[in-house]
């Protein structure tokens, strides 16, 4: 490989197997052009984890967020011995039946729900990449939340097969249970505007639906683009925690184990990569309104998401289901959006404790985020005070707000 | 804590190839346990040591149990790595090579380091340049190691009289004929694929300024010779990995050089390293600054721009420190040569020093932590061995490289004594 680019910081690789993402490293533009033997040498030691847990399992798998993992007597290694060609033996698993399929997901249960708002461009690029996914899904259904002018309304009117329906309040939480509202297929799946979608991911993110008590499934989110600092850094810093390329699966064990911690659900996934089962609205309720961009910031996924794990359903992070996430390319917009985000996030911890009296979510205020602050504090005398100083000031002055916001809206009913 | 019964501790050291039916293991009735090595069609992969009762027999099955998460790891990883790529040839020019083994007083050591390099020269690779073996004896006390090295045929001799491994060194450097000069301590044997992995890797890298590898023990027969390997060992780093510019997921690269190799097993490219002034005579220079010299090597290297390569066949046998008092020395020698190095080059490199705070402090919190973790266990009899090892960095930080420069500075200037080198770019 040979960099083609003068001001070229260095590469990221993906590592693919016949459509299916297993692993990726980086490489710094100084390192270029890397040999074939090196290439080979990166590359396996990328895909080897995803690799030993889809063809053995036991012994492979993932660590489980925040947890140490569990020793366990081990196994017998002779199909691990005989496996003397382990790409091979993948690709035959895969051959014929997909990754989803072959685990009985149905695509024709799948709604799809894009929330928008006046960026009709980056809709149109992640509308054709869902028209263009197969199997197709039951329908795709476009929720423009308050927009300032019918530009995306005339965009959407020249796809014939994508609905769109027009949300004038405003917050991400209400347009999305505008979208659950407004579909019919069992599954729902939501992605966000500015991504794209992998061709086979409406399929895969079906896949672990098969198993009756799995109520969400989340996928992982690759960087769209990294072009520039701002996305560079809203990589690392915000996006970049989905690395893993093995299943995971969230459950009421994990949740009783970290409940003391405070459970980390905003590991199980992003809202920009996943599915709930429609079921699982009526059990728990839908999103909270309070929370979401447009209101306090994100955190309405994983908010849902705990309280599915409070009532024992299944959480499952599926990395085969893949969407490429095109991250904020100014460091304004994404100080913004980490303000925005750190203050839902406290937000949504509030929620989540007065819900459940689960005082791990307040010891997560009072005692994890200070010292996270102080640690990156740290940080920010070494990498420079202008970029990291002013990033670091919107997450501490975010989660501050946070604790106003939750004040201010205690008395709103989370569903409107 | 001497209230501890000193049970002895002696492990068998048995190698496994996973590529082949896995043996049967019978432990003796003095044998507490097994180190092995893992290989996969004789590439080692693996090292792993386990408690057992004396006498334990374990059937085949029990034996591919002993395999942990990370051995099965890498064995998938290094299976994944020859779907991937398919070895190619050797190059038209496999550079040549001159195996250097700077010895000082140790002539039984020698011997068996010697023939290790003889049966390796035997073998050879195709087409490659025949090895050239060369002993470097350092300002020795009599005539036993040159008459060891007369007993074998076609290994030449050269007596450097100042004393100080990197003086030693540095003339290697000077006599040798090799593209490359390989140094080896006269107190390993040098694995008979030695050769089969330095022809892959200058295959595989045709601009590498460096070959390393890992370094096992030739013996475990002792208590201190398994704690030594409890604490990490000389260096278990079996993958095949290109050091360059960079190196992803490592925030003080390439300041940490502990990671590039160890100085008992290293290769490197004979213009490259007098490019960069040859070795620094300041470090490894006997009782009292005994180490830092492979560390100072490989960072100035790296920071000239050249590529290091560690490769897993590329392997020696070490004969660790047989009694608790020579393995309490050596990690007091580690800490040593770490901080000499440290500090040498916080001084020499301006633009790392962020770097270099950063692994200063990493330091001392991690073995701050290990000693915590071994006084909680109850671990006693290996606390004084850590301690050792931070009393060594704190004097290596409090000016020792200093003084080492004024004390061979001495050495250089005493009569009828000639200067080798530059003084290693220091």
């Amino acid at each position: 490989m040979v960099p083609d680019d003068a001001d070229l910081a260095g590469l990221q690789l993906v590592f693919w197997l016949d459509g299916l993402p297993l692993g990726r490293c980086e490489v710094a533009a100084d390192d270029l052009p890397l040999s074939t033997a090196t290439l080979a040498s990166l590359a396996s030691e990328a895909v080897a984890p995803a690799i030993g847990y889809r063809l053995f399992a036991r012994g492979f798998e993932a660590p489980m967020p925040a947890l140490e993992p569990e020793l366990r007597p081990p196994s017998d290694a002779t199909a691990l011995l005989a496996c003397e060609h382990p790409l091979a033996a993948v690709r035959e698993r895969l051959a014929g039946t997909d990754v989803a399929l072959e685990a009985g997901g149905s695509a024709a249960e799948v709604s799809v729900v894009v929330c928008t708002r006046d960026r009709p461009e980056a809709l149109a690029r992640c509308l054709e990449s869902l028209r263009a996914a197969q199997p197709r899904p039951r329908e795709i259904l476009v929720v423009d939340n308050a927009p300032t002018s019918d530009a995306t309304h005339r965009s959407v009117a020249a796809m014939p097969d994508v609905r769109y329906v027009r949300e004038s309040r405003p917050g991400l939480s209400i347009a999305r249970n505008t979208g659950v509202r407004e579909t019919t297929g069992a599954i729902i799946a939501f992605t966000d505007d500015d991504a794209v979608v992998d061709p086979h991911w409406i399929a895969r993110l079906a896949g672990p639906f098969t198993a009756r008590d799995v109520m969400a499934v989340t996928g992982i989110v690759f960087p769209g683009a990294l072009e520039s600092e701002a996305q560079r850094m809203a990589e690392d810093r915000l996006w970049g925690f989905a690395q893993e390329f093995r299943r995971r699966v969230f459950d009421g064990r994990y949740f009783a184990r970290m409940r003391g911690r405070g459970v980390p659900v905003w590991h199980i996934g992003a809202g920009a990569n996943m599915a709930i089962r429609r079921e699982a609205f009526s059990r728990v309720g839908l999103f909270d309104e309070r929370l979401g961009a447009g209101a306090a910031g994100c955190s309405e996924d994983s908010e849902l998401w705990y309280r599915l794990l409070a009532e024992g359903w299944r959480c499952v992070y599926e990395p085969a289901a893949a969407v490429s996430h095109f991250h904020r390319d100014d460091l304004d917009s994404l100080r913004a959006q980490w303000h925005a985000y750190m203050r839902g996030h406290v937000v949504a911890l509030l929620v989540q404790f007065a819900r459940y009296r689960d005082w791990g979510n307040l010891r997560r205020i009072a005692l994890q985020l200070p010292f996270f602050y102080l640690v990156w504090l740290h940080d920010v005398f070494r990498r420079g005070v202008r970029t990291e100083g002013l990033l670091w000031w919107a997450a501490v002055s975010g989660s501050a707000a946070g604790v106003g916001f939750y004040l201010r809206h205690r008395g709103t009913p989370p569903v409107a | 804590m001497s209230s501890r019964p000193l049970t002895e501790t002696r492990f068998r050291l048995a190698t496994i190839d996973l590529a082949r039916p896995l043996p049967s293991i019978t432990l003796a009735n003095d044998e507490t346990g097994v180190g092995l090595t893992i290989r996969l069609d004789g590439q080692p992969i693996g090292f792993l040591l386990r408690d057992l009762p004396p006498g334990a027999m374990l059937a085949p099955d029990a034996v591919g149990r002993l395999l942990g998460p990370g051995e099965r790891l890498a064995l998938l990883e290094e299976r994944i790595r020859r779907e991937l790529w398919v070895t190619a040839g050797p190059p038209a020019a496999v550079p040549s090579l001159t195996a250097v083994v700077c010895t000082h007083d140790r002539p039984v050591l020698l011997a068996r380091c010697l023939e290790s390099l003889v049966v390796l020269r035997a073998r050879g690779v195709e087409r490659t340049p025949a090895l050239e073996i060369l002993v470097v004896d350092n300002a020795p006390s009599d005539g036993a190691t040159r008459n060891v090295a007369a007993r074998f045929p076609d290994v030449r001799y050269l007596c450097e009289p100042i004393s100080g491994l990197d003086f030693a060194r540095n003339r290697a450097l000077q006599e040798a004929t090799g593209d490359f000069v390989a140094y080896f301590d006269d107190d390993v044997t040098v694995d008979p694929g030695w050769l089969e992995g330095f022809v892959e890797a200058c295959s595989a890298h045709p601009d590498a300024a460096a070959v390393t590898g890992p370094v096992l023990p030739l013996e475990l027969a002792t208590r201190a010779q398994v704690e030594f390997e409890r604490l990490g060992g000389f260096r278990h780093d079996f993958r095949k990995t290109r050091f360059g510019v960079t190196l992803a997921g490592n925030e003080t690269y390439p300041c940490g050089a502990g990671i590039f190799g160890a100085g008992c097993n290293m290769a490197l490219r004979r213009d490259a390293v007098r490019s960069i002034g040859g070795f620094d005579e300041a470090l490894d220079t006997g009782a009292r600054l005994p180490g830092g010299g492979d560390l100072d090597i490989f960072y100035r290297l790296v920071r000239a721009g050249y590529v290091i390569v560690s490769e897993p066949r590329c392997l020696v046998l070490h004969q660790h420190r047989r009694t608790h008092e020579e393995l309490r020395r050596q990690l007091w020698t580690w800490g040593l040569g770490f901080m000499a190095f440290l500090a040498k080059s916080y001084r020499a490199d301006p633009t790392q020093r962020g770097k270099f705070r950063q692994l200063l402090a990493w330091w001392f919190v991690s073995k701050a932590r290990l000693l915590a973790g071994r006084i909680v266990g109850r671990e006693a009899p290996t606390v004084d061995l850590i301690l050792a090892e931070l009393a060594g960095g704190a004097v290596g930080l409090c000016g020792e490289y200093g003084r080492s420069c004024r004390r061979i500075e001495r050495r250089r200037r005493a009569p009828t004594r000639q200067r080798v080198l530059g003084s290693g770019g220091a």
